[in-house]
Formats: C-alpha cells, sequence, structure tokens
C-alpha cells in the first residue's frame, strides 16, 4: 500500500478562534481531505478554552502559543506569533513517525512559518492567498502596507505553487506580484449545504417574527460594516425598494461605519424597516438565511464572496455586485442577480426584480442550490486539492531536494 | 567538528566590538582544525565565500527591504539565516554541527534548527536588552527581552563575556549557573575555553 500522504497545514485562525473566512476554509478543507486519505495536520493560534492538540475528524489540530505579551502593533504581533509557531511547528513535525511531505500556508499571517520550515526540511511549500494587502487597501500608502505587501510577494516567490479561490483572484495574484501563470492554479472555496438540511422542515414562524411582520418581505446583509462591503450602497437603495415593495433590511454584522448607517437611515426616517442585529450566532444566522427572501452581497472588493455562496447553500436568492469573485459565482438571471457594483439604483433594481416576482425567485433558488452542489462541494475540492498535492510531490521527487 | 557562527555583525560590517571578534575567534577556530561557517547579514555581499581566515562567511540579505522596526527586520531576517544554515546541514549529508548565536538577532533561527533538526547550540551573549534599554519596558524591549529569555532557556550552555555579566544573566534571567560559562575574548584562554565549551554542548556526538 502506498503511504499516506502528510501534510502541514498553517493558519492563524481555526474554529472555535474565528476572525474571517480563512477559520471556516481551512476547517473544511482539512476535514475533506482526511476523509480523502490525506493525513492533516493543522498548526493554528490557541484560544481559551480549545485544547492545545485535539483530533477531529482525522485531522491533528494543535493549537499553539500565539504570543500574548502586548504587542507594538498588529504586524509585529504576527511576526511574533510566527516566531512561535514555527518553533513548535518544528518539534511537532520532527516527533511525527511519518515525515511531512507538503507544507500549506494560508496568506502572509503565516509567511515566516511556511517559509522557515520549507528550508529547514526541505520539503516544498503550498501557499493559499485568500487576499492581498494591496486589494484590501486599495492600493499601498504606508511603511506597514508596504512590508506586508512585500511579505506577501516574498511568501509567493517561495511558494512551489499559489492557489487562489477565484479566477479574479489569479489574475489579481498574478497582477500584484508578477508571478507566472504556471504557478497559479485556482481551487474555489467551498460551502457545506448539510448545515442547513436539518431546517429543512422546521417551523420558523416565531423565528421570523423576531424580525420582520409577516407581510414585510426581508432582504439580509450578512457582512462587515466596512467599505469595502459596499453596505452604505444598500443603504442607499432602500428607500427605492420600500417605495415599491413592502420590505425589512435585516443588517447583520459589525463594524466601523455602524454610527454613520444608523444616522443615513435615520434622517430617511426608515428606522422602522432597518434593523441591526450585530453579531449573530451562528445557529440565528443559519436560520436567517433559511428565511431571507432574498440576501444581497453589495461589494466594492470581493477576492471570493462566501457570504453568497452560503446564501445559495440555504435556498435563498442572491443579488450581489458584479466584481471580483462574485463575478464567477453567479450567473445572471440563472443562479442570481449581478448588479452594478456601487450603485444604489442597479441594486435596488436587483432587489425589486426578486421580491416582486415569486416564480423567478424559485427559479433562481434551484439553479443556484445545484450548481452548489456541482461546483462548491467540499469533497470535491478536497480531491482537486489531494490532485495538487500529488502533482507537486511528483516535480519535487525530480529536484535535487528529494 | 562544524560549527556555524551566527552573527548579525561581521567585517566589513562593523556596528561595535562584534564583528572583529567574531572574526578573531573563526580565525582561531580554523587553525584549531574546526570546520568553521559564519552566518552573517549583508545587503549586497551575498553568498558563499572562502574567506582569507579560511571560514567561510555566508552573507544573507533580508527577504522584506520594508520593515516598521528593526524587529520586524530581524524576524523576517531570521528564515533566511535558517535557510542558509538548512543548506549547509544537507550539503556536510546531514553530519552533526553545532550553532554559535551572538547576541539576540538570530536566536529564532537557531531554535528552529534545535527543534527540527537536533542541531544544539551555544548562546554567546554579547550584551543584553537590559543594559540596551534601561528601563525601557515597552512592548518592543519585551519581545526583545523574550527572545533573548528563549534563547537562555533553549541553548545548550551560555558564554558570558564577563563575571558581570555572568551575575546580571543570573540575576535577569535566573539562567541555572552551571549553564553558563565566562569566556572573556583577546585573554590566552579564549580559543581553548571556547573549543571546551563547544564540544561539552556537543555531548560527544560527532567530533571529526
Amino acid at each position: 500500500m502506498k503511504r499516506q500522504l502528510n501534510v502541514m497545514m498553517f493558519s492563524w485562525e481555526f474554529p472555535p478562534r474565528v476572525i474571517g473566512g480563512i477559520s471556516p476554509h481551512v476547517f473544511f478543507l482539512s476535514k475533506n481531505l482526511a476523509k480523502n486519505g490525506v493525513k492533516v495536520h493543522v498548526v493554528t493560534c490557541d484560544f481559551p478554552g480549545a485544547p492545545e492538540h485535539e483530533t477531529i475528524d482525522g485531522v491533528e489540530v494543535y493549537r499553539v502559543d500565539s504570543y500574548k505579551n502586548p504587542s507594538p502593533d498588529f504586524a509585529t504581533w504576527v511576526y511574533l506569533m510566527n516566531l512561535n509557531m514555527q518553533k513548535e511547528a518544528a518539534a511537532i513535525a520532527a516527533k511525527l513517525s511519518d515525515k511531512i511531505d507538503v507544507f500549506h500556508a494560508h496568506d502572509w499571517l503565516v509567511a515566516n512559518a511556511g517559509i522557515g520550515l520549507k528550508h529547514v526540511f526541505r520539503k516544498p511549500l503550498l501557499v493559499t492567498m485568500h487576499s492581498t494587502e494591496i486589494g484590501r487597501r486599495d492600493g499601498i500608502h504606508t511603511t506597514t502596507e508596504h512590508m506586508i505587501h512585500e511579505t506577501e510577494a516574498w511568501l509567493t516567490y517561495e511558494a512551489w505553487r499559489v492557489v487562489c479561490c477565484s479566477d479574479y483572484m489569479v489574475q489579481h495574484v498574478k497582477w500584484a506580484f508578477g508571478l507566472p501563470n504556471d504557478k497559479l492554479t485556482m481551487i474555489p472555496n467551498g460551502v457545506n449545504p448539510q448545515v442547513y438540511d436539518g431546517l429543512e422542515k422546521q417551523d420558523l414562524k416565531a423565528f421570523r417574527a423576531k424580525f420582520a411582520m409577516p407581510q414585510e418581505k426581508i432582504v439580509l446583509y450578512v457582512g462587515r460594516l466596512v467599505y469595502e462591503k459596499g453596505i452604505h450602497i444598500l443603504i442607499n437603495a432602500i428607500p427605492k425598494v420600500v417605495q415599491k415593495t413592502d420590505a425589512k433590511f435585516v443588517i447583520v454584522g459589525s463594524g466601523y461605519m455602524q454610527e454613520q448607517l444608523n444616522a443615513i437611515v435615520k434622517s430617511m426616517g426608515l428606522e422602522h424597516k432597518v434593523l441591526f442585529t450585530g453579531f449573530e450566532e451562528e445557529e440565528n444566522l443559519l436560520k436567517l438565511q433559511k428565511i431571507a427572501d432574498v440576501s444581497v452581497v453589495p461589494s466594492l472588493f470581493e477576492p471570493f464572496g462566501i457570504v453568497a455562496l452560503e446564501a445559495m447553500a440555504a435556498k435563498s436568492p442572491v443579488v450581489v455586485s458584479d466584481t471580483g469573485g462574485l463575478s464567477e459565482i453567479v450567473d445572471h438571471d440563472l443562479t442570481g442577480v449581478k448588479v452594478y457594483p456601487n450603485n444604489a439604483d442597479s441594486l435596488a433594481w436587483g432587489i425589486l426584480k426578486i421580491l416582486t416576482d415569486g416564480t423567478y425567485r424559485n427559479h433562481l433558488r434551484e439553479n443556484a442550490y445545484r450548481k452548489i452542489l456541482e461546483k462548491y462541494d467540499w469533497d470535491k475540492i478536497a480531491q482537486q486539492t489531494r490532485q495538487m498535492y500529488e502533482a507537486i510531490l511528483g516535480e519535487y521527487s525530480k529536484s535535487f531536494w528529494a | 567538528m562544524r560549527v556555524v557562527i551566527f552573527t548579525w555583525e561581521y567585517p566589513p560590517r562593523i556596528i561595535g566590538k562584534l564583528a572583529e571578534n567574531v572574526s578573531t575567534l573563526a580565525t582561531h577556530l580554523v587553525k584549531n582544525s574546526l570546520e568553521t561557517y559564519v552566518i552573517t547579514y549583508h545587503d549586497s555581499m551575498t553568498g558563499t565565500a572562502e574567506e582569507p581566515n579560511g571560514a567561510r562567511v555566508v552573507r544573507v540579505n533580508n527577504p522584506v527591504r520594508t520593515h516598521i522596526s528593526v524587529l520586524t527586520w530581524d524576524l523576517t531576517l531570521n528564515e533566511e539565516v535558517e535557510r542558509a544554515a538548512a543548506n549547509i546541514y544537507y550539503q556536510a549529508a546531514k553530519r552533526f554541527i553545532l550553532v554559535d548565536v551572538h547576541d539576540w538577532h538570530f536566536i529564532p533561527a537557531a531554535v528552529t534548527l534545535k527543534n527540527a533538526l537536533g542541531v544544539p547550540f551555544v548562546y554567546s551573549v554579547d550584551s543584553l536588552e537590559d543594559h540596551r534599554s534601561p528601563g525601557a519596558n515597552l512592548p518592543f524591549n519585551m519581545a526583545i527581552r523574550g527572545i533573548e529569555w528563549l534563547g537562555f532557556y533553549e541553548a545548550k550552555k551560555v558564554i558570558a563575556k564577563s563575571e558581570w555579566m555572568h551575575s546580571e544573566i543570573i540575576r535577569i534571567y535566573k539562567v541555572p549557573e552551571e549553564k553558563i560559562t565566562v569566556v572573556t575574548p583577546g585573554t590566552n584562554s579564549w580559543v581553548k575555553k571556547t573549543l571546551e565549551i563547544y564540544r561539552t554542548a556537543a555531548g560527544g556526538a560527532d567530533t571529526q
């Protein structure tokens, strides 16, 4: 029998530590890789109450000291955390009875650990670039941003292969760091439709009544309240929508724009039509996605757009701005509605198109759900990832490191 | 025996007294038939080169050019030090090497090499953060002290330059006394004592 493939994955977040999209990504990817016969060792930051080592569905999870002294700033913390992560991961890898075949790093947040161990153990390093500094900040402006940008460039240089979750990100990363085509691979992000299965037959009327009147349609936004997510575009579209139909806008998430958005809603006299819930627990969030009559993703910059996929998996029709990864997830009129980015009129038009036509709504729901099962299924994504590992090891076996 | 010295200054890059001391030490080690490597930092003089004194010097530069502090500068540079040291390790067909790290800068690399490949290291203390920045207790100073602490904790042996430094290391970091030896650069016993410490740190492993 062939020896099992051993992968060590570095991620600064892993459940129960959830800060952004990398945590669920690494969680589902590693679990499904395990299902596909790959032994995954995840090395991640510690979290209060979470064990230092546990095995989750065949995945070995190690939580290391994430440097808890005060740090001068976030970026310096990242490098100090990497010192600890690398030190502990080195000891873990050295003690394993099976040698690690591939190191897999997620974003610049674990660059030092991945690069260092690549050279020390002489094994290939693979990196998934979930986002870039130049994209997040819409340019490189400060010394810190320069440093992070160069760290990302260094990481992609040291990587055997660079994975992006959308064709858009492949082009973006290629442009940002001047990478050759054959170094880039697109493997989509996945979604887990099973989490909504239990809600299929549940009566959610009482739950719905907490958010909207029975005659009101629910328009759902899930995301941070920050500029790049375009939440202000949605707020500006509200009067145009409620003029034509009775709807309630449920906004889930928090962010630095909160107060500003409150003030705009108040000045429009539409406080009875908008509900800011703040952060919602996972359980409530799933239910909200299930009962939403339309889910809106009005982003201005979006490397992938996982929240649109989740809505589609919950069988909620989606309106997305035609940008970044969202452009690839949604086919207009088939699996959702695409609207012009940064355009409140276009966004209102898209929301109304869905809210005022029940047949159209059901047509989108069914097609979207089918696409989820075909393209964004974690099991298939894990198989693609495994094939990539094997391809890399094939190339590696011919190198002088082998 | 193969020794790899980590130092952030080495001629022609001279910041303080350390560069000259390390260079003289390397010359003497070579004379005593030690296979001696020096890994140091330089922006332009990179690559392997046989030096006139017989020590092989590898100069690495920083893969990240823009930095917000000497701390972030140091932590990315460490990965290149690790890469250079790993190259020596694999070129020597994984035979025994010992690392001698001078001051805090490259302790992270020494610790990773120890944990990953079982390469032991000696920590040679030239100065301490407490004396360089007396009374400073900013997160920046705490981080450097944390790295010095890590060096003392993980090192096989510690070399102090003077009796005073010896007592300061014990006072500040509570390092067990038997772990530390006083070796003063430039004195008659300098090289002989250093070689003894190397041999003890190597613990009788491959001394060819």
